[in-house]
């Protein structure tokens, strides 16, 4: 029963994650466009937008910041894993349960900052302070999220990491991991 | 020896941050300041003076203080426009005054800073002497003649400068600083608002760019000094009375350095290639103030201290 | 707590912490804020927002995304094979010929772009799957990359420079005209590593069926492949003329370079709705990836000069006695150990305005003492263990590339920058030539 939740809890997430990662990936054409149609405005129409260079840093942020969580689910983010791969996967999941409690350390804090400038974005109206200074406080709300979708992600790893450490099996089919590591030994085998 | 190691000696270690960079002539005059409330403190306030880049992102600033991660800022009120409204009508609105005695009694006297003190205190922050900075001037790459001629320019001007532009048919354009000599060199714009003439001189912008307009944008920037509510009220009166006669001082020496800098700057540029366009007639006069004054109400309706404040500036 | 024994602690659990293969900009925040807490208390953890707000809202580092987007449109999209078969079937006989190649569009690459970041991963995304899938050596590969993509900041426009002119009160055309000379020389000795050690190692770089067979095919279908190879070519030239005639910035123009990619891929008939989503979420994941090390790493180093390692640096530089040489030699070191903690513009930022006055004091040219800051950072950003341009070559490289290939695949590479540094140093000429001769 409990294991059966752990798994539940596990997927769940991953799907989540997932959800929103693929949907932030919309905003890659999207921010595109309104660069490209900012330098098009300019140029050809003489009439430079008022919006595009805050919208534009706003979708980069949320691109960047919405993505963490699904990068980290595909191994992404970057690591020097010269100790790490010559460890047994036992050794590994001690490490990364490890590194990933440090990981939703820094990001609570993230989370507990952005709320007092959620917060006071609220109060005070804050804006950009640009010309056309559009709201912040969504930023930070995304902000929370994000992270707070990466806490979750990272949360998912260290229950997995820990169920293999006291049972010797695997909580959920690791996939991705499984792939990367062959692909890995391979690699080292050069 | 670093602050961390005299901290023993000091009751209070204060961290003070300000825009230029380390080693700048502009950087020395902080540094000064800290020395002074320091010196004025009898030690028991240690600062530690951060510069562009030193931790603090220039447009964090306000937030920075108001958090208490530092303890004081001298920040550029432009860049926190959309957090402190009102710190565009303090800096100084496109059409104001450059007379720096009007500026003062404007503060002193006649009822610009218990406005801000209230509006600053809001944010957690106490505002200590304000400052004179010299004015804003557009450098553009071809000679403007006529007022006509701004018509269609692209010129990279933030916030309310761009808006006094868009006043005079010019399309203002955002830009990261460290793109501005490029844009300018490849004609992505036709020209750029620096933040001081000794800015435009730093970005190397008459490589690029000949022609600085004779009318600044606004008569005299004022820039204020800000430290963080609670680490101000732990102070002593006696300490609080040190630290703001330091920032008198610092006001004093920040006028007379700043002129004879931008003095320098000018004479540099010129020798760099920098010419003046013509002098503007009596009517591009009229008109260059006439594009201020619609802002006034524009700002005045947007946040409620620059109204108070816009009252005042109107009654004068 | 003095700053040097903080100093030591920090890069302690960074080694540790490294050692365990945490996710570098995750563990670079934790370990600053868990230090800070205990030395600081938590008024240190409002460096989050502000670093934040700094590093998101920074039109400079905008072009990462539009870069990579750009460059992935191109693999992805097959119009980076194009190019890459078009220029193999001229130079293809010739060992290592498709390195050749890279590094030539590296180059381009960097007359686009102002900063390491986008530099590499550009180059990466366009041309490191074409060398891998002909067989080249992963490391030679890697580092082709690497040395081609952190050409971003030496050939101009670049970001570093602009910010070493504005601190320095020097002139950014004589710092961009200074770094040409050194910029042809470096990629002279690229192209002539890369030449020499295939000739010693022929493995390292095998001549592929395909393109020999591309040599023999009929002048029809080699008129098709040289159109196609043109056409792409033509998309990078567009990307540099918009930047050149004024119609874009150099961030602006990545979202150009991926309009034109969208069109070309149209062109060739190989636009699919399902390529264009991958493309968008394997771009948004690298960018994601990028901005986490650079946000995680900027707290790190906010809090570390909010403690006041600048006037560590600058108490250790100011009192320095040694020949006027030696000086230089020693500035060169300093920052080479920065480039262990912090990244490329707070480098410039922090080093420029020390150093410089000092340098010309001694009698030294500033444009020449610049562009040695510049060669010096991108040796920097690539020396193990830490360094930025190492981790965007990670992350753009294949899953399963071990940070340890790549640790051991720069290393020709930053001697061959090396060189060039200090050929420099000793040389001064080949800095200050052409701007005394164009700029007087
Ligand atoms: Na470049
Ligand atoms: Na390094």
């Amino acid at each position: 029963m409990f294991v059966s939740l752990l798994r539940l809890y596990c997927n769940k997430v991953d799907l989540i994650v997932k959800l929103v990662g693929y949907a932030t990936s919309i905003l890659m054409p999207i921010l595109a466009f309104v660069v490209s149609f900012e330098v098009f405005s300019r140029y050809f129409l003489n009439r430079p937008t008022v919006w595009a260079f805050d919208l534009s840093l706003f979708l980069f942020g949320y691109i960047a910041i919405l993505g963490g969580a699904l990068a980290h689910q595909k191994k992404g983010h970057i690591t020097v894993d010269i100790l790490y791969k010559k460890v047994s996967h036992r050794t590994r999941c001690v490490f990364d349960v490890i590194s990933f409690s440090l990981g939703i350390f820094f990001l609570v804090l993230i989370v507990y900052v952005c709320f007092d400038k959620y917060q006071d974005a609220i109060n005070f109206g804050t804006r950009r302070q640009s010309e056309w200074a559009p709201l912040m406080h969504h930023f930070w709300l995304m902000t929370i999220f994000s992270c707070s979708l990466f806490i979750l992600q990272l949360a998912r790893d260290i229950i997995s990491n820990a169920f293999f450490l006291m049972t010797g099996e695997q909580l959920v089919m690791e996939k991705g991991l499984e792939i990367s590591c062959t692909k890995a030994e391979n690699n080292d085998g050069n | 020896g670093i602050a961390a190691n005299d901290a023993s000696a000091a009751k209070y270690n204060w961290r003070f941050a300000n825009l230029y960079g380390r080693g700048t002539a502009f950087g020395a005059l902080y540094e000064q300041l800290g020395r002074d409330i320091e010196r004025l403190s009898n030690g028991e306030i240690k600062v530690q003076v951060l510069y562009s880049g030193e931790g603090v992102g220039t447009s964090g600033l306000f937030g920075a203080v108001k958090s208490g991660l530092i303890t004081m800022a001298a920040s550029f009120q432009s860049m926190h426009a959309g957090e402190f409204p009102a710190g565009i009508v303090e800096i100084g609105l496109p059409g104001g005054t450059d007379d720096t005695d009007e500026l003062y009694s404007l503060f002193h006297e006649k009822g610009w800073n218990p406005i801000l003190q209230k509006a600053y205190g809001e944010h957690g922050l106490v505002p200590l002497e304000q400052y004179i900075q010299p004015p804003v001037y557009v450098l553009t790459k071809t000679p403007i003649n006529s007022i006509e001629d701004f018509k269609g320019l692209k010129i990279r001007a933030p916030g309310a400068y761009g808006k006094f532009l868009r006043n005079l048919g010019a399309s203002p354009v955002s830009l990261a600083w460290g793109e501005i000599y490029t844009s300018l060199a490849t004609g992505v714009i036709d020209g750029a608002i620096g933040s001081n003439m000794i800015d435009h001189r730093d970005g190397n912008h008459v490589e690029v760019a000949t022609y600085m307009y004779p009318l600044p944008l606004a008569g005299a920037q004022v820039l204020s000094m800000l430290v963080n509510q609670k680490a101000w009220n732990k102070l002593s009166d006696d300490l609080k009375t040190a630290v703001m006669e330091a920032t008198v001082l610092h006001a004093k020496n920040q006028l007379e350095k700043s002129r004879e800098w931008e003095a320098e700057a000018v004479a540099e540029m010129q020798e760099k290639g920098m010419k003046w366009s013509p002098e503007p007639s009596e009517s591009d006069k009229l008109a260059w103030k006439k594009a201020g004054e619609t802002l006034w109400d524009e700002y005045a309706a947007a946040d409620k201290y620059s109204k108070q404040l816009i009252d005042i500036l109107k009654k004068n | 707590m003095g700053i040097e024994a903080l100093t030591v602690i920090l890069l302690g659990c960074i080694f540790i912490f490294f050692a365990l293969g945490a996710p570098v900009g995750l563990a670079l925040g934790g370990i600053a804020m868990g230090v800070g807490y205990f030395t600081w208390g938590d008024a240190v953890f409002n460096v989050i927002p502000t670093t934040i707000e700094s590093t998101y809202f920074s039109f400079i580092l905008l072009a990462i995304p539009l870069y990579i987007y750009m460059g992935q449109f191109f693999t992805k999209s097959g119009i980076g094979d194009a190019m890459f078969d078009a220029s193999q079937m001229v130079i293809g006989k010739i060992k290592g010929s498709l390195a050749i190649s890279v590094i030539v569009v590296c180059s381009m690459i960097g007359a686009m772009v102002g900063i390491i970041g986008a530099g590499i991963m550009t180059s990466g995304s366009i041309a490191l799957k074409p060398m891998l899938d002909r067989g080249y050596d992963e490391r030679l590969a890697l580092g082709v990359i690497m040395a081609g993509g952190a050409l971003g900041i030496l050939i101009p426009p670049s970001i570093p420079m602009i910010m070493f002119a504005a601190a320095t009160h020097n002139s950014i055309g004589k710092m961009f005209i200074g770094a040409m000379m050194p910029a042809l020389l470096t990629v002279s000795l690229l192209i002539a590593y890369v030449i020499i050690s295939c000739k010693i190692n022929p493995k390292k770089a095998p001549i592929l069926d395909s393109d020999t067979a591309n040599q023999k095919r009929p002048l029809g279908e080699k008129l098709s492949v040289a159109r196609d190879g043109f056409l792409a070519m033509l998309l990078i030239v567009v990307v540099l003329g918009s930047i050149i005639t004024g119609i874009a910035t150099p961030t602006e123009s990545g979202a150009i370079g991926v309009v034109g990619a969208i069109l070309l891929s149209i062109i060739f008939k190989r636009f699919k709705v399902k390529m264009f989503l991958n493309v968008g979420l394997q771009t948004s994941m690298l960018v994601s990836v990028a901005m986490w090390i650079i946000f995680g790493a900027s707290v790190f180093s906010n809090f570390h000069l909010l403690m006041g390692v600048q006037s560590m640096v600058s108490d250790f530089a100011l009192n320095l006695n040694l020949p006027p040489l030696m000086i230089i030699i020693m500035f060169q070191v300093i920052m080479l150990l920065l480039g262990f903690i912090i990244d490329e513009f707070i480098i410039v930022l922090m080093c420029a305005p020390l150093f410089t006055p000092i340098a010309v004091s001694l009698g030294y040219d500033p444009i020449w003492f610049g562009v040695l800051m510049i060669l010096n950072i991108l040796i920097a950003v690539q020396t193990p263990p830490y360094g930025f341009a190492l981790f965007y070559l990670k992350g753009i490289a294949p899953q399963g590339v071990g940070m340890g290939t790549i640790y051991r695949s720069v290393l020709p590479f930053i001697t061959v920058n090396l060189i060039v540094l200090i050929t420099c140093m000793l040389f001064p000429q080949i800095i200050l030539w052409l701007p005394t001769k164009i700029m007087g």
